[in-house]
């Protein structure tokens, strides 16, 4: 027995479901854990679903499924138990390890070898606030406005925030290069 | 069309990333190009962070959603009794 599709389940199908991946990578960014990442996403995606009437076409789909995405995150699945901040933004200068690497390694090769996992737990270790929007803009590839939307905060602190989390990860990457043995640290003999 | 801001190095690294993630006004790139054109130094460290962020993308994008999640969505949706109404 099949049953005809509906339309409005069709135009959700196309339009919102075709972001899964997104939803569901950035919900694994958020949680930390695959379980919970997928009961975050089908919880999005059924909320999405729900209000999905008031979709108007023409605007950001993406966008529109990760602000429901983290608002859900941070209303339900957030609590009490903080996750464990690893990196204290204050003691990390940000600044760019371009001088550093442009004497030591100047092809560059350092970031081949880094692996996915290697950056991805990087990226975990950053504070919460810092990771939203390195998350939304590096992976996700949303504009500063877009981001701004989703986390509920100026452009202007968008702005600052992606500044300093992309450098913080940065020096992250290239101490964590260092220690590997990939690149030798600038000014060492 | 307005005139190219004129940048020194500062004022230029301080547009690094707006520059790379082209949300700045018309001037203010053009400024930064230009800057770029005249500055080799500038020129290497935007080159690098370009890299890095071509590099952080390509390292974190591959994992998508496991396949038995849409399925999952799909069931759920299906039999969800709160259809959104016909428009």
């Amino acid at each position: 027995m099949s049953q005809p599709v509906p339309p409005e389940r069709e135009g959700f199908e196309r339009e919102a479901l075709a972001h899964l991946d997104a939803v569901y990578r950035t919900a694994l960014r958020l949680t930390g854990n695959p379980a919970e990442a997928e009961d975050l996403a089908q919880e999005t995606m059924l909320k999405a679903f729900r209000s999905w009437r008031q979709y108007q076409a023409g605007t950001n789909a993406k966008a529109w499924l990760l602000t429901i995405l983290r608002n859900t995150f941070v209303n339900q699945y957030r609590r009490a138990k903080a996750r464990p901040v690893t990196v204290d933004v204050t003691e990390l200068e940000p600044f760019t390890v371009f001088q550093d690497v442009q004497d030591a390694d100047p092809e560059r090769t350092f970031f081949d070898r880094l692996v996915d996992g290697d950056v991805l737990r990087a990226i975990d270790r950053l504070p919460e606030d810092f990771r939203d929007v390195l998350v939304l803009s590096d992976i996700e590839g949303l504009t500063y406005a877009e981001i701004a939307d989703v986390v509920g905060t100026p452009v202007g602190t968008v702005k600052s925030r992606l500044f300093r989390a992309r450098q913080i990860l940065q020096r992250a990457l290239y101490d964590y290069a260092v220690e590997a043995g990939y690149i030798t640290r600038r000014g060492a003999p | 069309m307005s005139e190219p801001e004129t940048m020194d190095c500062g004022a230029a690294a301080n547009r690094l990333y707006e520059y790379l993630d082209g949300e700045l006004s018309p001037a203010a790139e053009a400024g930064v190009r230009a800057h770029l054109a005249a500055c080799a130094h500038c020129f290497g460290l935007f080159d690098f962070e370009t890299a890095y962020l071509r590099f952080l993308e390509a390292r974190t994008r591959a994992r998508g959603a496991p396949p038995h999640l849409r399925q999952r969505i799909l069931d759920e949706l299906l039999f969800d009794p709160e259809p959104p109404p016909r428009p």
